[in-house]
């Protein structure tokens, strides 16, 4: 559950979010807009990396004011970036082991946790492969696998749709499908892929300008006339 | 410095045990429990000193190497360690063991005391702070010398100096080369040891970006913190290795510019190898005393490393540890057929 | 209690070579990127030509233009033959790069002329005038007065000229600069060239000063560079205010009883307490 209350960032002079509320329950969350929307800011502010100059951020009724940006991944706040972070030097396993390392693990043995994570996200076989000789979409698993080890609350996906193939495509919305069965985490999923979002998000939140212009069940907002002027495009007549 | 610069050989090995390098590493052994015999003493003591600074540069190389961490205070620290082994020894008697943690202990500490402002910092800073540090242990080394046998704070003797307690085992100067060497194969062991575990995991994560560390959860400063703790705490070692192959320690060996020489002839010999720091250890003493018995200034010395520094920073930044191991490579594909590719 | 004075005084001295340099150092590092650590090296350089010149029974008065001649042409030639090849590597590498031209020179001066305690002497050690009842040399107040003048025409020509722009506009993004048609490699040319004459002016002066030893004088790039980090290597105001004040500071600490013997370790301190200083506030940059 995440709870946004007037949430304000400033960039010097540009508003990256502008008094932004919103209340996100669905077990998978729709995030888009638009380029300079603030899509990433707002995921930035819940990762920690940007200080609000107003209003509060909460994840399951804890405020995120208090938590020191190294502990949210502890605390359950993950991440996947549009810039995939693998290490490269390190094995697949080695790769979510790092990020165990830092986060609780209920007493169950390590190794154990691993194996399910990789083979969670179809990365069993490959544990031990390097992180620079995965293929671009198996880093991506790579970082999703990170984000599912250790009682994650939400896990925040930044465009992991882009530049996929068909059955790479299928495959990642079954995995994002299968998140919450899985870890019980909840899924904030950024991306300009509608097809992608309509897919596998139950509810979206459209933002324009830093603030929130619909949120509701995908299809009601898709169908929104606000955001298909804003975003999704509108037919022109006679066109 | 970002992972971009990080290809090739890694100290970070993967999960399953490395049998090969742990054969070679037991051949490389039982050559070196053999090589005393073969040595005149003048060069024993030189491989001695040797074992000693293979140490110290492994402390160069794994703050580099894991961190891009540039410290040029290292043979500084080296210093420091082998003054408090030094103190330990004359002072309280104690066994040499004892003498050679306490001086790693005193060196990291003093190492993070220092370097703890710029670790929250750009590299750069960090580089311009462990030189300010080299130049600060230079003054008070050349002004308070080191411990040799006398008692009050700086242990020095009004009378003959009194040289440092080998250790039980290691009296004569082959039983002590064996010491160092099984020393520095323990330090290497210790990093090892490091790196497979979390400390190795999250340094590779900081290594890949902060960003990447903040969100898996990795206390930056912490962890770097760790890593110039142990490398201070090696380079003590080393500075007691020393201290305990010569006996004593000369006040003024210890000037800035040894210290950016390891950092140098670290890099040349290959920081992103373990076997890097042997190279830059040979290269740091074995070269200037061969340059000494062919009567070569040792000036000479210094501007051949600076030379092979900028050339490795220019064209090779894995040094000549890669380039042997390629070389190597390129040799054992060429004797196993025309038919295979390059590794 | 001792009296300060006259150690005032030579300390002023000293803070200007140690101003002249540092400005060097940081505007050197805004055209540039590069931390030059060789800074002290060439100034030493510098130094040690203008020596052999006079030992030679050049002439007094020019032996120091000689000296300065060549700082320039060493620095212009890494400038243009050494750091175009490591343009596209990150600041440390650079830095660490000057490093080894720092030891090159080193070796070398050390190889041609060894460490043999020696004493630059310029002609105008002879002259002097009183100020404040001390004595002071007109070697002392040539280099204040270097110090002042040089700051602010390097400042004046940062702000004013067109070069000047060229230079700080290099500094901003160097990638957009060249894009926008600023030629580049010339500016940073001309960046190695004034490091390399306040390079060489300070090495010859603090020679004169303190000592003339290879050692010394190479290493004397450390209270240049703890003055740039006071000015983090932006400010040229703060980056002199810190140079004086760490001259000073050293000279005075002269004759204190038990500190004096260590206060070469002056630079560090401030340097320190300076990163202490800009860490008081935690600043993540998310890019």
């Amino acid at each position: 559950m995440i709870e946004i209350d007037d949430l304000t960032v400033l960039f010097g002079g540009v508003r990256g979010l502008s008094a932004l509320s919103a209340s996100l329950p669905e077990p998978v969350t729709g995030l888009v807009g638009p380029n300079g929307a603030g899509k990433t800011t707002l995921i930035n502010v819940l990762s920690g990396f940007i200080r609000p100059v107003k209003g509060s951020v909460s994840v399951d009724g804890k405020d995120l004011k208090g938590i020191p940006v190294h502990k949210r991944a502890a605390f359950g706040i993950r991440r996947t970036f549009q810039n995939e972070q693998v290490v490269e030097n390190l094995s697949a396993a080695d790769n979510v082991a790092a990020v165990l390392d830092n986060v609780p693990t209920d007493g169950q043995p390590r190794r154990a946790l691993i194996a399910r994570a990789l083979d969670f996200v179809g990365l069993g076989a490959k544990a031990s492969v390097l992180g620079r000789n995965l293929n671009a979409y198996e880093r991506r698993m790579v970082e999703i696998a990170r984000s599912t080890v250790g009682s994650p609350r939400l896990i925040m996906m930044d465009e992991p749709g882009a530049g996929l193939a068909q059955d790479e495509s299928e495959h990642l919305r079954q995995v994002i499908r299968n998140v919450h069965r899985h870890c019980g985490a909840q899924v904030l999923l950024v991306d300009h892929d509608v097809d992608l979002i309509s897919a596998t998000c139950a509810a979206t939140l459209v933002l324009d300008f830093g603030t929130s212009i619909a949120y509701g069940p995908t299809p009601d907002v898709l169908a929104n006339p606000k955001v298909r002027t804003a975003y999704l495009g509108v037919l022109e007549e006679g066109a | 410095m970002t992972d971009r610069s990080l290809e090739g050989v890694s100290l970070v090995a993967s999960s399953r045990l490395p049998l090969r390098e742990i054969a070679v590493g037991a051949g490389a052994l039982a050559v070196i429990y053999l090589l005393p015999s073969f040595l005149s003493d003048y060069w024993l003591r030189v491989l001695i000193s040797v074992a000693a600074l293979v140490v110290a540069s492994l402390s160069v190389s794994l703050l580099f190497a894991q961190l891009g961490m540039v410290s040029l205070a290292q043979f500084g620290l080296l210093g420091v360690g082998g003054w408090f082994a030094l103190r330990i020894s004359h002072g309280l008697g104690a066994p040499f063991e004892l003498a050679l943690v306490t001086g790693g202990a005193a060196a990291a500490l003093v190492g993070l005391v220092v370097g703890l402002p710029a670790l929250r910092m750009r590299g750069l800073y960090l580089a311009i702070i462990t030189l300010m540090m080299a130049g600060a242990i230079q003054v008070l080394i050349s002004a308070f010398g080191f411990p040799d046998g006398g008692t009050g704070i700086l242990g020095k003797s009004t009378g003959a100096r009194v040289m440092m307690a080998r250790p039980f085992l290691a009296q004569s100067d082959p039983a002590y080369f064996r010491y160092a060497v099984v020393i520095a194969a323990f330090c290497y062991l210790l990093v090892l040891a490091h790196l497979r575990g979390r400390p190795g995991r999250a340094w590779a994560m900081i290594r890949r970006g902060e960003v990447c560390a903040l969100a898996g959860g990795v206390h930056i400063v912490a962890y770097k913190v760790w890593a110039f703790a142990l490398a201070g705490f090696l380079a003590g070692i080393a500075g007691g290795l020393l201290a305990g192959g010569v006996g004593q320690l000369d006040g003024s060996a210890f000037p800035a510019s040894q210290s950016i020489m390891l950092f140098a002839l670290t890099i040349v010999g290959g920081a992103y190898s373990w076997f890097g720091p042997i190279i830059a250890g040979l290269m740091l003493r074995a070269f200037p005393a061969l340059l000494n018995e062919f009567h070569v200034d040792g000036n000479i010395a210094t501007v051949v490393f600076g030379v092979g520094l900028l050339h490795a920073l220019m064209t090779a930044p894995q040094g000549i540890a890669r380039q042997l191991a390629d070389a190597f490579w390129a040799a054992r594909n060429f004797f196993k057929g025309n038919g295979r590719n390059a590794a | 209690m001792p009296d300060f004075t006259p150690f005032l005084v030579s300390g002023l001295a000293l803070a200007a070579t140690y101003v002249l340099s540092a400005v060097g150092i940081v505007v050197l590092y805004r055209a540039s990127g590069v931390v030059n650590f060789a800074q002290g090296a060439v100034g030493a350089l510098a130094a040690f030509i203008s020596w052999s010149i006079v030992e030679r029974g050049g002439p007094e008065s020019l032996s120091w233009l000689a000296g300065v001649t060549v700082a320039t042409l060493v620095s212009l030639a890494y400038g243009r033959l050494i750091a175009p090849r490591l343009v596209s590597t990150d600041p440390i590498t650079r830095a660490v790069a000057t490093l080894s031209f720092g030891l090159i020179l080193l070796g070398f001066m050390g190889y041609l002329w060894g460490e043999a305690p020696r004493r630059l002497r310029l002609p105008t050690d002879t002259m002097s005038f009183e100020l404040l009842g001390v004595r002071v040399t007109l070697t002392r107040a040539i280099a204040f007065g270097l110090g002042v003048s040089v700051t602010a025409i390097v400042m004046l020509f940062l702000a004013h000229s067109r070069m000047g722009l060229q230079m700080r506009a290099l500094a901003s993004n160097r990638e957009l600069s060249a894009m926008l048609g600023v030629r580049v490699f010339r500016i940073d040319g001309w960046a190695w060239v004034i490091s390399g004459v306040l390079a060489g002016v300070s090495g010859v002066l603090l020679a004169d000063l303190q000592r003339l030893s290879g050692q010394t004088l190479t290493f004397a790039v450390i209270p240049a560079i703890a003055a740039a980090v006071i000015g983090r290597f932006a400010s040229l105001p703060a980056t002199v205010a810190g140079a004086l004040a760490i001259g000073v500071c050293e000279a005075l600490l002269t004759p204190v009883p038990v500190i004096g013997p260590f206060r070469s370790a002056t630079p560090f301190i401030f340097a320190v307490g300076a990163m202490l200083w800009m860490q008081r506030k935690p600043v993540f940059v998310y890019r």
